[in-house]
């Protein structure tokens, strides 16, 4: 079955998206990907035909002003903590 | 004491202001009612303990004061889980409430939970919720819609007279639609953004689920308005939505019959007549009413799923197991731990919707999908605007069949996804619409319909949808057993 997302296409997103996915998973991935973008894959078929120009947005801006929250009600969170910081796992992997 | 099962926000606030009645008395109903039915109906994660419930509010309020509601788990509450239904935020304590929430404690609203939802707000039926099913109250065998499944579900069992969920493609109208009762999808920026869960930044907003249109007013009069902490507002002040609610239609009212969305491809002949019946109640109480076409509504589904799971995706990222939430604890290397938290933390629907997302976003496939997406959402729009040119308001329907059996979409998720069809344009295009009860299907399932306006319209629809209730029954019918 041809498809409009490839195995390899799956893949590089999920690692993109950092998602770790089994093998099953990337099998039914790949079929829900598939299904999904050839259903949204239509707005190309009236998008070259719309002339309806950008309507500006602006935010609206307040005044910036410091609200004090407790940073112990924040890192009593962590997954793991040392004093007031956050552990992390080794970023640098030694070979 | 005497407060029978289905009292109104009206009610209650009458018996409340005669002294008939203490909030006192009012929790203790609404909490044996959760403790009676809950375990059939799934409605909440969590029923707090009556103390909290009277100690987190203000002990004088005005509005909704000693008013029960159940509040959507991606909405937060100071000091209280704020889960999204997902494992990954299964323990989180949210640090601070919601604007919406704050203003509910200044008014004196009674918040007795947290209710259960899809995942992330993500699908249709409720069934993407990590922790349980909620059941329509209707039918215990069906799904109660999504992704407010569990907020809706508890105002249509009588568990609360009144509940927030939140709307991103229609998960406010879609499931209170399913279930008979009012459900408001507000203006976008009508209702302040802050302290809920983003999914799809640009198309979220709170929506209120009620008994009856007097009832879902007084909801929106608490939490509406501009707020500094959300720049996307509107600069709309306080008001009191019940103010215009005369029972009668407004003089020379133009109602827009969408002609595309009442006769769209598979839907249920039943919807189609029970539609055509409020529409000929409107025509005898003297609206013009007027057909008319939405073509690009065909697109809005497909324009919906590339714009919100693009945001998804971005807001999504945050998840990573570093400052709160689920950690992957055996992952050695930083890369490992995000990739493998994620993947235990969200479930298959939540990272479907991100791998679309980013796909979408991608170099090389965001020309042919995000781009052209922003442009149809411009001419759905455009068509909107167009519309109101010559209607006041239009009529819609909100869903293509009454409630589904749990699993009815398993083989195919697509169509599941495509529940969306007659809602998500409404949030494309950052308008508001009204989904009212006004019929039932043969098996005494509910249907609804839509009553949708321009932006910041939402006084000249519950005008609209009170007066239909004046003329109608189908907003008083309860299911059997509650």
């Amino acid at each position: 079955m041809s498809s409009i997302i490839t195995r390899e296409e799956v893949e590089k997103i999920a690692r993109l998206s950092n998602i770790e996915l089994s093998e099953t998973e990337i099998i039914s991935a790949q079929k829900h990907l598939g299904a999904v973008l050839s259903y949204a894959a239509r707005v190309q078929d009236i998008a070259k035909d719309v002339d309806v120009a950008i309507t500006k947005n602006s935010n609206i801006e307040r005044d910036d002003v410091v609200i004090k929250t407790d940073p112990q009600t924040i890192l009593a969170q962590a997954p793991e903590r040392e004093g007031d910081f956050f552990v992390v796992p080794v970023i640098i992997e030694n070979n | 004491m005497s407060i029978r099962p289905f009292i109104t926000i009206r009610e209650l606030e009458e018996k409340l202001a005669k002294k008939e009645i203490t909030r006192e008395e009012i929790l203790e109903f609404y909490l044996k009612r959760f403790e009676a039915f809950d375990e059939t109906i799934g409605s909440a994660l969590e029923v707090f303990d009556k103390e909290s419930i009277l100690e987190k509010t203000n002990q004088n309020g005005t509005e909704l004061f000693g008013i029960p509601g159940l509040i959507k788990d991606n909405i937060c509450q100071q000091d209280r889980i704020a889960s999204c239904a997902s494992k990954i935020l299964e323990n989180f304590v949210a640090t601070y409430d919601a604007t919406a929430i704050a203003r509910l404690k200044e008014a004196g609203a009674l918040l007795i939970g947290r209710a259960n939802m899809d995942e992330f707000a993500m699908g249709s039926s409720t069934e993407t919720s990590a922790f349980k099913k909620t059941h329509n109250p209707w039918d215990v065998s069906r799904v109660p819609g999504g992704s407010s499944g569990g907020s809706i579900a508890a105002v249509a069992a009588g568990l609360v007279p009144w509940a927030l969920g939140s709307e991103t493609g229609g998960s406010v109208n879609q499931p209170s639609a399913l279930c008979g009762v009012v459900g408001l999808k507000p203006t976008y920026g009508l209702v302040s953004r802050y302290g809920l869960i983003a999914y799809g930044s640009s198309l979220d907003q709170i929506g209120i689920a009620a008994r009856t249109v007097y009832d879902n007013a007084r909801v929106l009069s608490v939490i509406a308005g501009k707020d500094n902490k959300d720049a996307s507002m509107q600069q709309v002040g306080k008001k009191d939505y019940t103010q215009n609610l005369t029972g009668t239609l407004p003089k020379n009212l133009r109602i827009g019959v969408v002609t595309n969305a009442l006769h769209a491809e598979g839907i249920d002949p039943e919807i189609v007549h029970a539609i055509q019946q409020a529409i000929k109640l409107f025509e005898n109480n003297g609206a013009t009413i007027k057909p008319l076409a939405l073509p690009s509504l065909d697109y809005a589904a497909a324009t919906y799923f590339i714009v919100s799971r693009a945001e998804a995706a971005s807001n999504l990222a945050r998840f990573d197991g570093v400052r709160y939430g689920l950690r992957n604890k055996k992952a050695q290397t930083l890369g490992k731990m995000y990739s493998e938290t994620r993947h235990d933390g969200f479930g298959d629907e939540v990272r479907m919707r991100i791998l679309v997302g980013n796909y979408v976003l991608s170099a090389g496939h965001a020309g042919q999908f995000y781009n052209n997406a922003k442009k149809v959402q411009r001419l759905i729009r455009h068509e909107f605007m167009r519309a109101f040119a010559d209607v006041d308001v239009l009529v819609m329907p909100v869903h293509p069949a009454p409630a589904f059996k749990f699993g009815a979409f398993d083989d195919n998720k697509l169509q599941l996804d495509l529940q969306d069809y007659f809602t998500c344009a409404m949030n494309l295009a950052g308008i508001t619409s009204l989904s009212l009860p006004c019929g039932a299907s043969k098996e005494g399932l509910p249907i609804g319909f839509q009553i949708v306006g321009p932006a910041l319209s939402e006084e000249l629809l519950y005008q609209v949808g009170h007066a239909y209730q004046q003329e109608t029954d189908w907003h008083t019918r309860t299911p059997a057993g509650y």
